[in-house]
């Protein structure tokens, strides 16, 4: 728990601490790539206007961004720098391969030769944050192990102390202060960063890293918002929407790429679509939308985006059947079709409320076989017979919950 | 316990830093750790009443390369404490005894003597007939098995197994004749299994119980024992505003819908929107919440074969601050499962959608900034939802028909709206399922998630 407090900071940083709020807000003030030019509001009313007809014209200022695609990870690689710094800063899409989440790797490289302490990136801010807790601990260890020699001393001497008797302070949590600049902590930082300052300029390196998208995310760019073509990596030609469609229903299937796309192999019980539906629906509700590997779930829904609040709800995707018998013919290993047992949620649960965050069942359900036609797969248009049910789970304290 | 306190780390010794209390606070429950046996004071020891000792603190360590003087003394004083404690026998005041017999025909202890505060909440009134007039009715105080067990298991109820069916009234003097009251073990015994009671069902009503909590059955076992009314279905009436703009918006959608013959590779035409609120909100299409009809085929229910679900609620649990009236019990805080958590998996989405249908909808939580609420805090909403039920004359009404009022059905100032993550927590209706493995029960509340009436944008 105290591991996701932040540390308490002198009141300089405080005024430093607004400053990076009031910057965030001006970055990362576009939950979308797409964005509402304001420079027109001159002819708002003729627009207005317009826009009961559905004529309005250009408002919308669409980035167009470019990816491409690679069946082996399953993901689309974005790897113009300017592309990949839009999609993060509006609607946070995407990781950095060789980062955290945001593609911060160049930046990492020239504040290491520069040895700079300011504008560090949200990777160092940790790992100091990590270092001065660790000293902390030590310091613990340290005046404990001194008040417990003190009461050893007392108690040969035949008096027993408490640990207040001994006088030796022990330091706490909320007062501790790094007494000294905790040790340098990037671990790719190269020792000899001093001597290359002078070089700085000639010395950074090209940018190797690249922004990652899932499918989910970059069908919904490409779909929904239209700022993204994705690029075949055989034949270097942008992908049409209905190709992407195929290819990404495909590409679950264990004998992809060798298999041919016709109708008995679209089915709706593909992952894609599944985690497709969910992703969809939390974005189209406002949230960010984020993957959830490292805390044991699918999704993390985050309210404004990972700069500006911890994720609030932790989401574990459970496909329900429609139809159990559809679930016989399933070519797919889709988790969660089971319901947990009683130890798996106990354990995820407790994982994610450690952590702070409220653990949800999102149930989909797979439309049968028998009700919907495997032609409407053609389409996204199947995607309006899946639904989503949530289930918000929390532990019942009952001790807490008396008055 | 022994074994725990051998352990040299699990010594009473230092108090540590605050960061520690804190986190130590926050863990869930107090039977965690091992007692500290060394609190007790050492005249308490002999007393009729052993006091349950407080948890002390764990030392940081074991001393390295052992031998620590201090950390033996303290351990063989904890240790000593421990046993002392242990040694004292347990006794009862004769006065606050109640008396009863177990029918296990019946499967209900009738109560003969009641004595003590537990029979406000314990224990229902039923009319059995007396043996010598074969007509005659007379009401007496009769005991479920759990109850029974729950006052045997405390020291508060004497309890004899029946040996004559059904002769009473009992003459109070022949008690003695019946020989010795029922162990605690002959308790369990004969008990458990009785009116549907499993073990994990009396393990989590004693758990309630001790805490302070009022348990009740939700399905009555028999027609003399009370049940809360029958949930009226609080219809929220929407205003007149509102539900125009519904009936609009899906008149619009479905126009659109019809001209425009939706192209399902083009749906969403970005140029169309203003701005993000109206552009999100074109994206919501994925049929969504606990009122979407659930297509899902009910094969196994029609199996006939197939044994009963053990998803259904149990108990009806209610806060011990909740005026509680064994009569006329209110309606419950809480609605309580209780499953063998070795024996069956959590509920499959068709096994929680039949829980919630008998469930009312729970009210919203209060808005954050509200201090020192004046209404009791188990039915926050409710008071002030009906209190704006008062009737209206017919001018008001069509005057609100025509000027609909600003702020519909409960006229709140904007500020006491509450917190989206508070409402998207608590969820619409809720369910606690209490899974027992052997013995240790955790409390799970599975609220219905309403995330598509909460957008954040």
């Amino acid at each position: 728990m105290p591991l996701i407090t932040p540390q308490p900071r002198g009141p300089g940083k405080k005024k430093g601490g607004s400053s990076r709020r009031n910057e965030n807000n001006r970055i990362y003030a576009n939950p979308l790539p797409l964005i509402f030019s304001a420079e027109e509001n001159r002819f708002w009313t003729s627009h207005t206007v317009l826009g009961l007809f559905g004529l309005s014209g250009s408002r919308v200022v669409n980035p167009h961004c470019e990816g491409i695609f690679d069946p082996y990870t399953r993901s689309v690689w974005v790897t113009d720098s300017v592309h990949s710094t839009i999609l993060w800063r509006r609607g946070f899409f995407g990781k950095g391969t060789l980062s955290r989440s945001e593609p911060t790797w160049l930046a990492r490289q020239i504040n290491a030769r520069q040895n700079a302490e300011k504008n560090m990136v949200s990777e160092q801010v940790t790992a100091n944050r990590r270092a001065e807790r660790k000293q902390f601990k030590l310091d613990r260890a340290r005046a404990i192990a001194q008040a417990a020699e003190a009461a050893e001393a007392a108690f040969k001497e035949g008096r027993v102390l408490t640990v207040e008797e001994t006088g030796v302070v022990i330091p706490s949590a909320a007062t501790w202060k790094p007494s000294r600049p905790p040790p340098s902590s990037s671990p790719d930082q190269p020792t000899s960063a001093a001597v290359e300052d002078q070089k700085v300029d000639e010395d950074i390196p090209d940018n190797v890293e690249h922004l990652q998208l899932t499918l989910q995310e970059a069908f919904f760019l490409l779909w929904t918002l239209d700022c993204l073509s994705v690029i075949d990596p055989d034949t270097h030609a942008a992908m049409s929407l209905e190709e992407i469609w195929q290819t990404l229903q495909l590409i679950h299937f264990p004998l992809y790429p060798s298999l041919a796309s016709d109708v008995t192999n679209t089915r709706f019980d593909n992952p894609f679509l599944i985690n497709y539906v969910v992703y969809h629906h939390y974005r189209s509700l406002g949230w960010i939308v984020r993957n959830g590997i490292k805390f044991c779930v699918d999704y993390l829904l985050y309210k404004r985006g990972p700069v500006f609040h911890h994720a609030e709800f932790a989401l574990v995707v459970c496909p329900v059947y429609e139809d159990e018998e559809d679930r016989q013919t399933c070519p797919f290993d889709l988790q969660n079709v089971d319901p947990f047992s009683w130890t798996w949620l106990s354990t995820v649960n407790r994982v994610n409320s450690q952590v702070q965050k409220t653990l949800v069942l999102t149930y989909v359900t797979i439309p049968a076989r028998s009700r919907c036609q495997a032609a409407l797969l053609a389409s996204p248009a199947c995607l309006q017979y899946f639904s989503i049910r949530e289930i918000v789970l929390r532990r019942f304290i009952p001790a807490r919950m008396r008055d | 316990m022994d074994d725990l306190l051998e352990q040299p780390n699990k010594l009473p010794n230092f108090p540590l830093s605050t960061e520690d209390a804190r986190d130590e606070d926050q863990s869930s429950d107090e039977e965690d750790g091992g007692l500290d046996w060394t609190k007790l004071p050492s005249a308490s020891v002999n007393i009729a009443r052993p006091v349950i000792p407080k948890r002390g603190e764990k030392d940081y360590e074991p001393k390295a390369g052992g031998g620590s003087g201090l950390q033996l003394h303290v351990l063989d004083r904890a240790r000593t404490a421990m046993f002392n404690t242990l040694r004292a026998t347990r006794g009862v005041n004769n006065k606050s005894m109640s008396y009863a017999i177990w029918y296990p025909q019946l499967a209900r202890a009738h109560v003969t003597v009641a004595k003590g505060i537990h029979f406000s909440s314990m224990g229902h009134s039923v009319q059995r007939p007396i043996a010598d007039a074969d007509v005659k009715l007379q009401k007496r105080l009769e005991l479920l098995p759990e109850e029974a067990l729950y006052l045997l298991e405390r020291g508060a109820l004497w309890c004899w197994q029946d040996t004559n069916e059904g002769s009473w009234p009992i003459n109070m003097s022949d008690i003695d004749a019946r020989g010795p009251p029922m162990s605690v073990q002959q308790a369990y015994a004969c008990m458990i299994g009785k009116e549907d009671l499993t073990l994990e069902e009396y393990q989590v009503f004693a758990y309630l119980k001790r805490l302070g909590y009022v348990v009740t059955r939700a399905e009555a076992p028999s027609l003399s024992y009370p049940v809360h009314p029958p949930l009226t279905k609080v219809k929220f009436q929407k205003s007149f505003s509102q539900t125009f703009f519904t009936l609009w918006s899906a008149v619009v959608r479905k126009f659109f819908r019809l001209f425009s013959g939706i192209n399902w590779w083009k749906p969403f035409r970005i140029h169309h929107y203003t701005n993000y609120s109206s552009l999100f909100e074109s994206l919501r299409f994925v049929p969504s919440g606990h009122t979407t009809p659930l297509q899902v085929r009910t094969t196994r229910n029609l199996d006939s074969s197939s044994p009963r679900s053990p998803y259904h609620i149990f108990y009806h649990l209610y806060k011990p601050s909740t005026p509680f009236r064994k009569t006329a019990p209110p309606n419950p805080d809480f609605y309580v499962v209780v499953v063998n958590a070795r024996s069956s998996l959590m509920p499959s989405l068709r096994e929680l959608a039949a829980l919630y249908d008998k469930l009312p909808e729970t009210p919203s939580p209060l808005p954050r900034q509200r201090q020192a609420p004046t209404t009791s805090q188990n039915a926050p909403a409710a008071p002030s939802a009906l209190a704006e039920q008062h009737p209206i004359s017919i001018f008001q009404r069509i005057s609100r028909l025509i000027f609909p009022p600003k702020a519909p059905s409960i006229p709140l100032p904007p500020s006491r709206k509450p917190h989206p993550f508070a409402a998207l927590k608590a969820g619409k209706k809720m369910v606690v399922i209490a899974a027992v493995d052997s013995g240790n029960i955790s409390f799970f509340r599975f609220g219905q998630g309403a995330f598509d009436e909460w957008p954040m944008i």
